[in-house]
C-alpha cells in the first residue's frame, strides 16, 4: 500500500509524512463538567468500525497544520468530503 | 495408519439456540469453547466465524510464546500459558510443535537495560526464569550477533528468557478446532453475525446470515473486528485503534538462529521456524486501517533494522510479507470483561499484536467467567473500567504513537 | 559443449570465455551465460536436491520459478542460477545434497515418502512427549535450502533511487515496450523495467513469422531498438519488479552485472499510472516424476537454443498443449534435435501450419495425449505417453521431455495493485475483472498471443495511461480498440489438469515435494479452500513461493469437488513478488542523526558519546562508570554540561498566552518578564508528559524549552490541542538553531563573570531569573535554574557561536578547575535534589500527582480548558496509585540497588526508578514508583533486586531532596 494524503496546502503527499490524529471528536469539552465517562469517551473510546471515517491528520514532515480528511479505512483511500460515504 | 480419512472437524447445520455463541473462530473462540466444553461440560456451544477459522491474527501471527512481560497482572497469565502448550499437545492428540528454544530480548541503551531489570526482577520474583546477559554473553547465545560498536544503538545486553519459543500456530487453530468438534461444539465457518438482540437488559439472541440463534451467552472474541462488532452490534464504544501489523519470512536456511531475537530500539524481532525461514516483522504504520496490505517502507525499513544487529542476514532473500490486524489498546493490555453493556455479554479483545500468546489460558479462565458468572480472580485487573478510571496497566513503559493522547 | 553460434537470436557472445569454479571442476561459460545456462552447456543436468525427499532436480524453466537450481555463489546461499549473470571467477556449489548432486547420501529419503503425509509433523512425534524435543533438531537440520554462516558478510555494494514517472510500465515485452512508446511519444516520462537481461518478452527468440510476414524476433527488436532511442523512456533491465502498490508506487531491484554479480539497487517509482504487461509463464504438467532433470518447460528449451545456443537435448518427447509449444518442437527439429514424438493436450485448436510443419518433418503428433510418467533415477531416459482416457499407451526413449500444459498470466503485480481476478474459462486464466484506478493490463497477460494483437494492446494501455495523465485520448482509444477488435482475442487455453493415472510422485509443488496426493490428504481432512490447502499441505510456501503451483492448486482443487466455490479462486500472492536479499532491501542504510554544535569539543575532552535517540550525546568523560570526579567537580567547584539538545521554542501573537494556558498546567497569565517559570505539560490522562520553563521575551512573545524527547513533537502537540480555536499566534521550533551551555557549581558566577560585561551577581540576576546580555560579543539568553542543585547557569547560544562560547568558559575556568560533565554525573546530581527526570520517574500511567509535581498545577483557569484538567481533577485524591518517593537504604553502608529492582511483600509494590551512591551524602539515595500505602516518610521499602535469590535488600521512604533541602546552594 502507498498511503497516499492530499495535504490542503502542499497537495498529495507520501501517508509517512504525516501524523494520525484520531476520529474527528469534535472540540474539547470543558473539563469542569467532564464525568469519568464523558471524559474516557472523548479520549479514549472509537467507533472502529471498517469503513468512511472523518480524522485528523498532522503534516509532521511538511507545512505543519493539522487538518481532516475522509479515508475508507477498509482500502486506506481518501474519499472525497462530499460523497455519500463522507456525508453519512 | 495417520488417520488419514478422519475429517479434523464437522460441518454441521446451524441449530435456533446455542448455550453459548462465540463470535470469532480464531484462538481466543475456540478455545473458549473447547474448554467450556472440557471444564463446564457446556457443549452445546457455536463458534460463528465469517471466514474461515485462523483467517485473522489467529493464523497471521508469528507464533512466538514468552512470559517476560512486564506488569505482575499480566505476567502469571503468560505463565500459566507456557505450561498448557505440552499439555493440549498431549490432549488434544495434535501436535502444537512447541519449540521451546528460548527467547533473547536486546537492550541498546542505558534506559533499556533498566526497563529490562524491571521486567527481569518481577519474572524472577513469580518464579519465572528470565535474566540479564552483557553483550559477550549474548553473543554466546546467538553467535550472529553484531555486539561491536559499529550499529547506531550498539547492543548494551539482554533479557535472556529460556521457557519461551515458538509454536506453530496453525496447529493451535486446527488442534482445537478438532478438540471443539470431539466434544461437540459447533464450528460454522462462513457465517457472518449480523445482529445481537437483548430482552429485559439480558443478551437474548444472535442474528446471522445463516439465521436467528437463541442464546443466553456471546463472546465478542472477533480479534480486530471486535471493536467494530461491539460498538455497532452491542453499542459498546471501546478504546481500540485497529492497526495493520506485518511480518515477513525469508527463504529456508538451515539452522543459522536458535533462539527468538528481539530489539526494542530498532523495533524487530527474529527467529527461524522449524522449517528454516527467518521469520521477522514488528512495524505498525499508526494509522487505524481494516485493511491487511502491506507495504513497501515497512520491507525496507525491517531490512533495514534487523540487519543491523544481524548483519549476516543481508545474504538471505525475503520471499513472503503478509499483514494481519491488531487491535490495539492504549496501555497494550487486553480488554476482558463479562456483563457488558448487559448480562450474558462476554468480551474478550484488545490483544493487539500478542494476543496468540496467552490464548489457550485466556480461553481456560473466559470458558469459567462464562459458565459461572463470576470474574475469575487472574481476568478481573484487564476489565474495561480501568479506563475511566485513570489506570492504566503500565504493561508498556513508553507512550504509544497511535494514539492522539501523546 | 559446442554452441550454436550464428542464429540471430543469441545474447551470448560465442568467442568471449568466462571461467568459473563448480565444486572442484574448473569450468568455462561465455559472456551472457547465466550461471544456470553456464553449468547446462557443461553437461550438469542436477543441479540440487529437493528439499524434503533429496530428489534429483534440474533446470525446468529459466526464470527463477522454481528452486530447483538454487546454488552458492561466491558464499551466498540460495542464489537463482537462473537469473545470476555468469561473472568471471564465480565460485559456484550446489545446495542440500551430500557429497553432490548426482549422488546424495540422502536419497533414500525419496522411498520413504509415504511415510510423510500431508500434515505429518501435525499428527506425529508428539507420542510420547519426550520425542518431539528430540526430534527438532533432527528436523531443523533437515529442513532448510542453502547455509548462511553467523560471520557471513554480504559481498556488493547497494544504493537505492526513487525515480518519479508519469508512467510506469511493468514488463519490456511487446505490449510493455508498445504502452512505452505511446506514452513516450505524447512527452510523458517512462520508467520501464524488465527482469530479464535484455527487452523482449516471449517474442523476443522466436523465429515464427507474424501475421505480416516478419520474424517475430526480428519485429521484436525493432521495438527494442526504438525503446532504447526514446528520451522519454527509462529502461531498467535485469530488474524485477518486486511490488507494486496503491496510488501507483511501484517497487523493484536492479541485478549487478559482471564484474560485480553482487552489486544491487533498490528502486522505487511513484507513477501516475501504471502499466502491467508481464506476460506469461507456463503452467507446469501434472505426470509421475514430472520434476525429473530432462523435464523442462518448452519456453527453457526453446531459449536454451535460441538465446544461448545449447541444445537442451539429443532426443526430445514433447507434451504440450498449446501453440508455442509445437512451435518449439519444429524449431528445435531443425537445429538438431530428434523429436520421438509430440503430444497435445488439445484435440483441436492447434494451429494448421504447425501440425503441417511437423507432419512435414515426419515427427509423430498425437492428439488429446500427454505425458504420464517419466523414467529414469537421475534424468529422464524414457517416457510414458497416454490418451485422454488413460487407455492407449506408449513408452519412448528419450533426454528431453518438454512438458507444458498452458499458459499463467503474471498477475502478481495486479493482484498486489488490488485487482480482483476471476477465473475466465476461455483462457482457462485468472482474469482481472476490476481493475484498481490508473492500473491497466495488457499482453499476454490478457490471454492474447498473436503478436500484432498483444502489440496494439500494448499500445491501447499507453494510452489510457496518457488518459491518466490529463491528456485526452478518447478519440484515440476508441480508434484502437476498434482495430484491436479486428486481431486475434485471447487463445482457448487447454483445460487439462492432471495426467491420467498419474502415481504417488506427482509433483503439484517442487520446492517442497509436495504432490497431489499430498492435496488430497488435505483435502480428506477437510481442509476445502486452496488457502488451508496451501499451509496444511506446504505448497506454494517454499522459495519460489507460487510460481511452481499457483495456477494449478486452484484448478485441482475446483476439479476435485471439495472447495464450496463454484469457480476456481486464486490463491494469494505477497510481496516481493521475486525473493530478494535483505541487503538489497537495506540498500545504502543512510543514519540519521544529530551532533550537537560542540559534539567534536567534547569528544577532544574525552566524551564518550552515546546514541539517544536522534541525538549523540555525552554520557561521561572518563572511564569512571560512576563519574565521581565530574560530579565533586559540580558540588566543590565548577562543571560545564551540554545541554543543546533540549527543546526550544518561541510561541508570539496575539493569542500566545492563551496556548500556553491550554498545554501548560500552570498559570501562566503573568510570566513577568524577567523570570523563568517552571511548568509542566500533561496528557488528557493528567499523566506528566514534559517540563520546562517559559519566559517572556517581549510582549507577547514567549521563549520555553522542553525535554530532549519532546522536541520532535511540541509543535504538533501545541497544534493538536488549539486545533478548533482559530487562535492567532505563531510557533517556531529553535532547538536547531540554539545551543545550551550549562554552567553549574560555586564557581559558576566568577567563570561566567570573567566573560561578559553583564552583572550577573545574585542581586542583579537571582536564582528563576531571565536575562539577555552578551559573552564575548555573543548575545545569548541566560537563565539561572537549578537541575543539578547548584548555583547554574542556563545559557542558550546560538548554535553557529556555540564553540567560541564553550571554550572562552573553558579557558576562563581554568582557574577554578572547570571540568565538563556528562548525562550520568547529571543524573546522580539531580538525583541528589529528588528531580524528576521523565520516563525514568514517570511511566505511561504517572500523573502529575503521583510524580509531586501537582503543585504546578493551576486548578482555577476553567477558561483555559488545559489539557488534562479533567483527569487531574479526577485522580487528585484517588487511593491505590503508584507515588514517586526517595529512600535511603536501611543500611547506609549497603550498594544501592539496581535501577529496575522491584519493591515487593508478598507482591509486586513498585520499583525503583533510580538509585545512586552519593558522594556528597557518602550514602546511597534512591527513587522510586511505590504504590501509596509504602509512600508514607519513615515506611519500609523491600527491594528484590534481579538475582538476589530472594534476598531482599531493606530501604526506608525518606524525604525529598537528599542533598541541600532549602535549596541554599541554588540561590547563592
Amino acid at each position: 500500500m502507498a498511503f497516499t494524503i492530499t495535504c490542503p496546502i502542499c497537495g498529495p503527499r507520501s501517508g509517512y509524512e504525516f501524523r494520525y490524529g484520531g476520529q474527528d471528536k469534535g472540540p474539547r469539552p470543558d473539563p469542569a463538567e467532564m464525568t469519568p465517562e464523558t471524559w474516557c469517551d472523548y479520549v479514549h473510546m472509537t467507533d472502529s468500525c471498517p469503513g468512511v471515517q472523518k480524522e485528523w491528520w498532522y503534516h509532521r514532515a511538511g507545512c505543519g497544520i493539522w487538518f481532516t480528511i475522509y479515508r475508507d479505512t477498509t482500502t486506506n483511500l481518501e474519499v472525497s468530503p462530499d460523497s455519500p460515504e463522507a456525508v453519512a | 495408519m495417520f488417520g488419514l480419512h478422519k475429517r479434523l472437524w464437522a460441518a454441521r447445520p446451524v441449530k435456533s439456540s446455542y448455550d453459548a455463541v462465540i463470535i470469532g473462530g480464531g484462538l481466543h473462540g475456540l478455545a473458549t469453547a473447547y474448554f467450556l466444553a472440557r471444564d463446564h461440560n457446556i457443549t452445546n456451544v457455536a463458534v460463528i466465524e465469517k471466514r474461515f477459522i485462523g483467517f485473522g491474527g489467529s493464523g497471521r501471527n508469528t507464533a512466538i510464546v514468552r512470559a517476560n512481560q512486564r506488569t505482575q497482572e499480566n505476567l502469571p497469565l503468560y505463565k500459566e500459558a507456557l505450561d498448557l502448550w505440552p499439555e493440549l499437545t498431549r490432549e488434544l492428540d495434535f501436535n502444537l510443535m512447541f519449540h521451546n528454544c528460548g527467547n533473547l530480548n536486546l537492550a541498546h541503551s542505558e534506559a533499556a537495560l533498566k526497563a529490562m531489570r524491571l521486567q527481569v526482577a518481577s519474572a524472577q520474583f513469580l518464579g519465572i526464569d528470565s535474566r540479564l546477559l552483557d553483550p559477550k554473553e549474548c553473543k554466546e547465545v546467538v553467535p550472529a550477533l553484531d555486539i561491536s560498536g559499529r550499529p547506531r544503538y550498539p547492543i548494551t545486553g539482554g533479557m535472556y528468557h529460556p521457557p519461551g519459543g515458538i509454536v506453530r500456530h496453525d496447529a493451535v487453530v486446527w488442534g482445537l478446532a478438532k478438540g471443539c468438534s470431539r466434544r461437540g461444539v459447533h464450528i460454522h465457518q462462513g457465517t457472518e453475525v449480523t445482529g445481537i438482540g437483548f430482552e429485559k437488559g439480558k443478551v437474548a439472541w444472535v442474528d446471522t446470515d445463516r439465521g436467528k440463534i437463541r442464546t443466553p451467552r456471546v463472546l465478542n472474541a472477533a480479534g480486530g473486528y471486535s471493536a467494530g462488532i461491539a460498538s455497532r452490534l452491542m453499542g459498546l464504544r471501546l478504546p481500540i485503534s485497529v492497526l495493520t501489523i506485518q511480518a515477513m519470512v525469508t527463504q529456508p536456511l538451515k539452522p543459522l538462529l536458535h533462539h527468538v531475537v528481539s530489539s526494542g530500539a530498532y523495533h524487530c524481532y527474529a527467529n527461524q521456524t522449524l522449517k528454516g525461514e527467518i521469520v521477522t516483522g514488528a512495524h505498525m504504520d499508526p494509522w487505524p486501517n481494516f485493511t491487511t496490505q502491506t507495504t513497501a517502507a515497512y520491507i525496507k525499513h525491517q531490512a533495514e533494522f534487523v540487519t543491523e544487529f544481524l548483519p549476516c542476514l543481508k545474504g538471505a532473500k525475503f520471499m513472503r510479507i503478509w499483514g494481519g490486524l491488531a487491535d490495539m489498546t492504549p496501555d497494550m493490555a487486553p480488554i476482558i470483561d463479562g456483563h457488558v453493556p448487559a448480562e450474558g455479554c462476554f468480551l474478550d479483545c484488545g490483544w493487539g499484536y500478542f494476543g496468540f500468546k496467552s490464548s489457550t489460558v485466556t480461553g481456560r479462565y473466559m470458558a469459567r467467567y462464562m459458565a459461572t458468572g463470576e470474574c475469575p480472580e487472574i481476568l478481573q485487573p484487564f476489565a474495561l473500567k480501568r479506563f475511566q478510571e485513570h489506570r492504566l496497566m503500565g504493561e508498556t513503559a513508553a507512550l504509544v504513537d497511535y494514539s492522539a493522547n501523546n | 559443449m559446442i554452441r550454436l553460434n550464428h542464429l540471430p537470436t543469441l545474447r551470448i557472445k560465442p568467442g568471449v570465455p568466462r571461467s568459473f569454479t563448480y565444486g572442484r571442476r574448473r569450468l568455462q561459460g561465455v559472456e551472457g551465460d547465466t550461471v544456470a545456462t553456464a553449468l547446462f552447456a557443461n553437461g550438469v543436468r542436477v543441479f540440487g536436491r529437493s528439499l524434503k525427499y533429496h530428489r534429483p532436480r534440474g533446470l525446468y524453466s529459466l526464470d527463477g520459478e522454481s528452486s530447483n537450481t538454487l546454488v552458492n555463489v561466491d558464499g551466498v546461499p540460495n542464489v537463482c542460477a537462473e537469473t545470476t549473470l555468469l561473472a568471471d571467477g564465480m565460485c559456484v556449489a550446489s545446495q542440500n545434497a551430500f557429497p553432490g548432486p548426482d549422488f546424495d547420501a540422502l536419497g533414500f529419503m525419496d522411498a520413504l515418502s509415504w511415510a510423510m503425509p500431508a500434515g505429518f509433523y501435525y499428527r506425529m512425534l508428539h507420542k510420547p512427549a519426550r520425542l518431539w524435543p528430540l526430534a527438532v533438531p533432527v528436523i531443523r537440520k533437515m529442513a532448510g535450502v542453502g547455509t548462511l554462516a553467523p560471520d557471513f558478510q554480504a559481498p556488493g555494494r547497494r544504493d537505492e533511487i526513487y525515480p518519479a514517472a508519469d508512467v510506469c510500465v511493468i514488463g519490456a515485452g511487446v505490449a510493455g515496450m508498445s504502452a512505452a512508446l505511446a506514452a513516450a511519444e505524447a512527452g510523458l516520462r517512462v520508467v520501464l523495467f524488465e527482469s530479464r537481461p535484455w527487452p523482449g518478452g516471449a517474442f523476443e527468440y522466436r523465429p515464427g513469422a507474424a501475421r505480416d510476414g516478419v520474424a517475430c524476433f526480428q519485429k521484436t527488436a525493432e521495438l527494442a531498438a526504438a525503446v532504447k532511442a526514446s528520451p522519454h523512456i527509462r529502461l531498467f533491465l535485469n530488474a524485477p519488479v518486486i511490488g507494486v502498490y496503491s496510488n501507483g508506487l511501484v517497487t523493484a531491484f536492479q541485478r549487478g552485472r559482471s564484474p560485480h554479480p553482487f552489486d544491487e539497487r533498490y528502486i522505487e517509482v511513484r507513477a501516475a499510472s501504471v502499466v502491467v504487461a508481464t506476460g506469461c509463464i507456463e503452467r507446469p504438467l501434472l505426470f509421475e516424476h514430472n520434476e525429473r532433470p530432462g523435464v523442462m518447460q518448452a519456453g527453457c528449451a526453446h531459449r536454451l537454443a535460441r538465446t544461448w545456443g545449447i541444445l537442451p537435448g539429443r532426443t526430445a518427447v514433447f507434451s504440450v498443449g498449446h501453440d508455442p509449444g509445437l512451435e518449439a518442437a519444429v524449431d528445435l527439429f531443425d537445429l538438431g534435435v530428434e523429436i520421438a514424438a509430440v503430444a497435445d493436450l488439445r484435440q483441436d485448436g492447434l494451429d494448421p501450419a504447425l501440425v503441417d510443419a511437423l507432419s512435414r518433418r515426419r515427427i509423430p503428433l498425437l492428439r488429446g495425449w500427454s505425458a504420464t510418467k517419466a523414467h529414469g533415477r537421475r534424468r529422464v531416459a524414457k517416457v510414458t505417453l497416454a490418451g485422454a482416457n488413460g487407455r492407449f499407451r506408449k513408452t519412448l526413449d528419450c533426454d528431453l521431455l518438454v512438458a507444458s500444459a498452458g499458459f499463467t498470466p503474471v498477475t502478481g503485480p495486479l493482484t498486489l495493485a488490488g485487482a480482483k481476478l476471476a477465473f475466465d474459462e476461455r483462457t482457462g486464466f485468472f482474469l482481472p475483472t476490476c481493475l484498481p484506478p490508473r492500473v491497466h493490463a495488457a499482453g499476454r497477460i490478457t490471454g492474447r498471443q498473436d503478436w500484432h494483437a498483444v502489440a496494439a494492446s500494448g499500445r491501447l494501455a499507453g494510452l489510457c495511461a496518457i488518459q491518466d495523465n490529463g491528456i485526452d485520448q478518447t478519440a484515440a482509444i476508441g480508434e484502437l480498440a476498434d482495430a484491436l477488435g479486428s486481431l486475434p482475442g485471447p487463445v482457448r487455453g487447454a483445460k487439462f489438469v492432471i495426467a491420467p493415472d498419474s502415481g504417488k510422485k506427482t509433483f503439484i509443488c517442487f520446492d517442497e515435494d509436495a504432490t497431489v496426493k499430498n492435496v488430497d490428504q488435505a483435502m480428506a481432512k477437510g481442509f476445502n479452500v486452496p488457502e488451508l490447502i496451501k499451509r496444511f499441505a506446504s505448497v506454494g510456501t517454499g522459495p519460489g513461493q507460487g510460481g511452481i503451483p499457483g495456477h494449478n492448486l486452484p484448478l485441482y482443487v475446483h476439479q476435485s469437488g471439495a472447495s464450496p466455490d463454484a469457480q476456481p479462486r486464486p490463491t494469494t500472492v505477497r510481496a516481493p513478488l521475486t525473493p530478494t536479499f535483505l541487503a538489497t532491501y537495506a540498500g545504502a542504510r543512510l543514519d540519521m542523526s544529530k551532533r550537537t554544535p560542540i559534539h567534536d569539543l567534547q569528544v577532544a575532552a574525552g566524551g564518550r558519546m552515546e546514541r539517544l535517540g536522534v541525538w549523540h550525546r555525552a554520557r561521561r568523560f572518563s572511564e569512571d562508570v560512576h563519574s565521581r570526579e565530574e560530579i565533586l567537580s559540580v558540588r566543590t567547584a565548577v562543571g560545564i554540561l551540554d545541554a543543546s539538545t533540549l527543546g526550544k521554542f518561541r510561541i508570539f501573537g496575539p493569542d500566545a498566552v492563551k496556548v500556553l494556558d491550554r498545554v501548560y498546567v500552570g498559570d501562566m497569565t503573568r510570566v513577568p518578564r524577567t523570570r523563568a517559570k517552571y511548568s509542566a505539560m500533561c496528557n488528557e490522562d493528567g499523566c506528566l508528559i514534559d517540563d520546562g520553563v517559559i519566559v517572556r521575551t517581549g510582549d507577547n512573545d514567549y521563549y520555553l524549552t522542553t525535554s530532549t524527547g519532546r522536541a520532535g513533537v511540541t509543535v504538533e502537540w501545541i497544534r493538536y490541542h488549539t486545533r478548533f480555536d482559530d487562535w492567532d499566534f505563531g510557533i517556531v521550533n529553535l532547538t536547531d538553531a540554539y545551543g545550551v551551555i550549562n554552567l553549574a557549581g560555586p564557581e559558576a558566577r566568577a567563570v561566567l563573570q570573567r566573560v561578559t560585561d553583564a552583572d550577573v551577581s545574585n542581586e542583579a540576576f537571582p536564582f528563576m531569573g531571565y536575562r539577555e546580555f552578551a559573552v564575548g560579543e555573543v548575545p545569548l539568553r541566560a537563565m539561572r535554574l537549578g537541575f543539578v542543585g547548584e548555583l547554574s547557569f542556563e545559557l542558550h547560544v546560538p548554535a553557529s557561536w556555540m564553540a567560541y562560547v564553550w571554550n572562552l568558559l573553558m579557558d576562563a575556568g581554568k582557574d577554578f578547575g572547570i571540568r565538563p560533565f556528562g548525562l550520568e554525573a547529571q543524573n546522580t546530581l539531580r538525583l541528589e535534589k529528588g528531580h524528576v527526570i521523565i520516563g525514568s520517574e514517570s511511566e505511561q500511567r504517572t500523573t502529575l500527582h503521583d510524580v509531586g509535581l501537582g503543585f504546578l498545577w493551576h486548578r482555577d483557569k476553567p477558561w483555559a480548558r488545559t489539557v488534562g484538567d479533567a483527569a487531574l481533577r479526577q485522580t487528585e485524591h484517588q487511593p491505590g496509585r503508584l507515588k514517586l518517593v526517595g529512600f535511603r537504604m536501611a543500611d547506609p553502608s549497603a550498594s544501592p540497588p539496581r535501577d529496575g529492582s522491584v519493591i515487593v511483600d508478598r507482591r509486586i509494590r513498585g520499583y525503583v526508578c533510580t538509585a545512586r551512591y552519593s558522594v556528597v551524602l557518602k550514602e546511597p539515595v534512591g527513587l522510586a514508583l511505590v504504590e501509596d500505602d509504602s509512600s508514607a516518610k519513615g515506611a519500609p521499602l523491600a527491594i528484590y533486586e534481579d538475582g538476589c535469590g530472594g534476598r531482599l535488600i531493606q530501604a526506608v521512604v525518606t524525604e525529598t531532596p537528599f542533598y541541600d533541602p532549602e535549596g541554599l546552594r541554588l540561590r547563592l
